[in-house]
């Protein structure tokens, strides 16, 4: 396993690549794609952010992707260039970052991100892909970072091409049912507004206005009447909560266990597994939600922003999930005791 | 006399309340307080609760001993804990949550042990599979003829696009798509014997198959249908009479509740899938045990009773030229646990041979002369070192290891995760201007390298490789399905 890389999504990103990461104006320039940072990533949230734009392959305005799972991975099968294989499809990716095992010698992009929170590790190369295909959606012309992926592939055993997360769709409706391991993405008007006037809009049982114009997802919910800051991530394969949060926080998890990493010249931070008896979004109040309890500094450090967690597949399991960026909203439906 | 009664019952639960404490309750063990790790650890656990304790918080035995002991401040990993009592048998345990983030974090060991915390231990291969049967609602939605399989969904009209993913296609979503056909949807598959598990994707939705009542249990607490390609049919001709007909053997461990056979017009038929191997068997005609009548190959087992046998797949012959004066020659290797008694190979005018069947695989074996142990002087290739050297073979070897460079290099060792690391690995062997290692492996990804008198090195002929926690690479192999 390469030391540098912590795990596919958001905390790879975040823990890997962000705090690094200084675009020249140079990588620019491929089609529509827009570098994923053009600044230190304290100031991120509030920059430019991708602009991939689909073409339809059928004269369609939705299309319903089965996921496929590998272990709480939810994967998509693509062609990416000349490959064919599993997309993982991870929130916490701000663009499309593919790996390296079988890009590497795609042609250079000319930028290139240096990486390593540790210091000790490479760059990070961004390459043209000259097209990428997936559930009748077709994205040409456009850059990606490539980083080694292998170890995602040899703790699941399966090909991974890449990780893809919401700037390749957020120019769409993104309808995430993880129960039936369903991905429906929605052609939009520039109100956001669905095409296909003859379908009903998501029924949501509750709201939430997305803020900022990250690709990453960023959620309010509470525990014990206190308000968090969660970041939203399919590919995170656990609910992830920081293990500094308000002692009245703590006190409503249980801790059922402790990870045996936590010996000399492992990792770095003390790993807990645990309950939220406490959660609520909305008015809803999930209870018994299994999470990683650990801590996120260096997750909030690279962001510039408090994060108090991550919302992961234990959270997605929990009803059908609605993101639509042009208008700004998440909503949740949430799956009735009776359906579950 | 109702004074002695209540003191019986003060005592009763008074001993009840004590044990009670003493009750290891998982949930109540730890917590976190304003930044701190905080374990109660009850000081009348008992040596099992106690291990139950160390092994789910991770903390060594010897270090709660030390608690037991009475001591007020722990050290150890480098790390200060506290100890104190806050009741006569409980003792808090407690430190700052470890939290150093100059450390590179390894998250996905991290995801390692959730994997292990969620009891992930992922699925034994469908390779590994002995033997299966299939158990169909209807018979024809199903039929394998001739390495094809083919898959029929009936009903389904208002579908637009139905594709079947399943092990066999690596799950694709988008490869095999069913065709339309009168009142359903049909593909067929190029499938070798096995076993298999599927699902149908309608307009975008997972279903099992409605007709298929053979499930499994899959990652996401959901089901997949399971199919297997037949290579086998048991048959018993005649017996007509007979209320139940079952076949059992060593495939089923020898169960007498045996696997059910189905009613012909003629006798007795079923249709199964056995891994490649020699199996022996018998039938039981309502409990009555038998012998295969149709005069298969009929042996006596090592307690004295006869059983037929049946070899699935073809037979390897392993062959050694010369000894001719030798009494007595036995192949012994791991396809059959170094056994030094059971393969005596059959003595011919140049030799002895002993046609062998076994499943595809890696195997090491060594001659056994008049007692005396001894590699196959015909095969080149060898593992191990010293005077633990054996013989290799990979039948149905399904991969070539190549290496074109380095004519002068007196050993090349090709290892990988195929074979733990082994640094003696599998010694190449050099032919026809290049190292090779014929090999096989079941489907999936390998990482290995050469190893040229004793120097590490990726394979230079292949484009994928990736890198390793050592900081350093290693190529990557892809074993497809088919």
């Amino acid at each position: 396993m390469n030391m540098k890389l912590i795990k596919n999504g958001l905390l790879f990103f975040i823990l890997a690549i962000a705090p690094l990461i200084t675009v020249s104006s140079s990588s620019m320039n491929s089609g529509d794609y827009k570098a994923p940072f053009t600044a230190t990533p304290l100031s991120f949230l509030n920059l430019q952010i991708n602009t991939y734009t689909p073409e339809f392959n059928s004269n369609t305005d939705s299309v319903i992707i089965p996921l496929k799972r590998a272990g709480r991975l939810f994967l998509i099968d693509a062609k990416v260039g000349e490959e064919t294989g599993n997309l993982v499809f991870d929130s916490g990716a701000n663009g499309l970052v593919l790996n390296e095992t079988y890009f590497r010698n795609h042609i250079k992009s000319g930028g290139s991100t240096p990486t390593g929170v540790t210091g000790a590790v490479g760059m990070v190369e961004q390459i043209f892909v000259k097209q990428i295909q997936f559930a009748g959606l077709n994205y040409k012309n456009i850059t990606a970072d490539v980083t080694n992926l292998g170890h995602i592939e040899n703790r699941r055993g399966i090909k991974i091409l890449g990780l893809i997360g919401f700037s390749m769709m957020r120019k769409l409706e993104i309808v995430i049912d993880a129960k039936n391991n369903q991905l429906k993405l929605f052609r939009i008007d520039n109100a956001g507004k669905r095409f296909n006037k003859q379908l009903a809009e998501f029924r949501a049982d509750h709201i939430q206005r997305i803020e900022g114009n990250s690709n990453i997802l960023f959620l309010k919910g509470k525990i014990s009447g206190k308000v968090l800051n969660f970041c939203l991530d399919t590919g995170c394969e656990t609910n992830v909560i920081c293990s500094d949060c308000n002692r009245s926080i703590m006190n409503t998890l249980t801790i059922t266990g402790r990870s045996g990493l936590t010996g000399a010249g492992a990792a770095g931070s003390e790993v807990l597994y645990g309950r939220m008896n406490d959660f609520t979004i909305g008015h809803q109040q999930i209870q018994n939600m299994d999470t990683v309890i650990t801590n996120l500094d260096a997750l909030s450090e690279g962001y510039g922003t408090k994060i108090d967690g991550m919302l992961g597949y234990n959270f997605l399991e929990q009803g059908i999930i609605c993101i639509n960026f042009v208008k700004r909203e998440f909503s949740i439906r949430f799956t009735k005791a009776v359906e579950k | 006399m109702k004074t002695l009664i209540r003191c019986a019952l003060l005592l009763v639960g008074m001993f009840y309340t004590l044990n009670s404490l003493a009750q290891y309750d998982a949930e109540k063990v730890c917590r976190i307080d304003n930044g701190e790790i905080i374990f109660s650890i009850n000081l009348k656990w008992t040596e099992k609760e106690k291990a139950a304790v160390s092994k789910q918080f991770n903390l060594d035995s010897a270090f709660i001993a030390q608690v037991y002991q009475g001591k007020t401040v722990i050290t150890v990993g480098g790390e200060t804990w506290n100890v104190k009592k806050v009741k006569p048998n409980i003792a808090e345990l407690s430190k700052p949550i470890q939290s150093n983030n100059e450390k590179s974090l390894k998250f996905d060991d991290l995801f390692m042990e959730i994997d292990k915390w969620s009891n992930f231990a992922g699925k034994p291969a469908e390779s590994s599979v002995v033997y299966g049967v299939n158990d169909f609602k209807i018979s024809y939605v199903f039929v394998y003829n001739q390495k094809i399989a083919r898959f029929y969904l009936p009903a389904s009209k208002t579908a637009h696009k139905v594709y079947i993913a399943g092990s066999f296609n690596e799950w694709s979503t988008i490869q095999t798509a069913m065709e339309h056909v009168n009142d359903g949807w049909m593909a067929e598959v190029n499938l070798k014997p096995g076993k298999y598990e599927y699902k149908f994707i309608v307009d975008g939705e997972w279903i099992t198959d409605p007709n298929n009542k053979l499930r499994e249990g899959n990652d996401d607490g959901d089901y997949n249908s399971v199919v297997y390609c037949c290579n086998h049919r048991f048959e018993l001709k005649g017996y007509k009479e007979a209320r139940k007909v079952v076949v059992t053997g060593n495939f089923f461990s020898w169960n007498p509740k045996g696997i059910a056979m189905i009613k012909t017009s003629d006798g007795w038929t079923l249709p199964i899938y056995l891994k490649d191997g020699t199996y022996a068997y018998k039938f039981l005609v309502d409990k009555q045990w038998i012998t295969d009548p149709a005069g298969k190959e009929v042996r006596k087992d090592a307690d004295g009773n006869m059983n037929s046998f049946v070899e699935i797949g073809k037979p390897f012959l392993f062959k050694l030229d010369g000894y001719t004066s030798a009494e007595k020659v036995v192949l012994t290797g791991s396809f059959n646990g170094w056994n030094k008694s059971e393969l005596v190979m059959n003595k011919t005018e140049k030799g002895w041979q002993l046609p062998y069947v076994v499943s595809a695989g890696n195997y090491e074996y060594k001659f056994i002369v008049d007692g005396e142990w001894m590699t196959d002087p015909a095969n080149p290739f060898t593992t191990g070192s010293g005077n633990k050297v054996n013989s290799f073979i990979a039948l149905k070897a399904n991969y070539v290891f190549k290496l074109n460079q380095f004519p002068d290099a007196k050993t090349v060792i090709v290892s990988g995760s195929f074979n733990g690391w082994n640094e003696k690995g599998y010694r190449m062997t050099r032919q026809g201007g290049k190292w090779i290692l014929p090999i096989y492996l079941p489907p999936g990804k390998y990482s290995y390298k050469f190893i040229v008198d004793g120097n590490w090195m990726i394979d230079p002929s292949n484009k994928l490789y990736e890198q390793n926690e050592y900081n350093n690479f290693n190529s990557v192999l892809w074993i497809e399905p088919f």
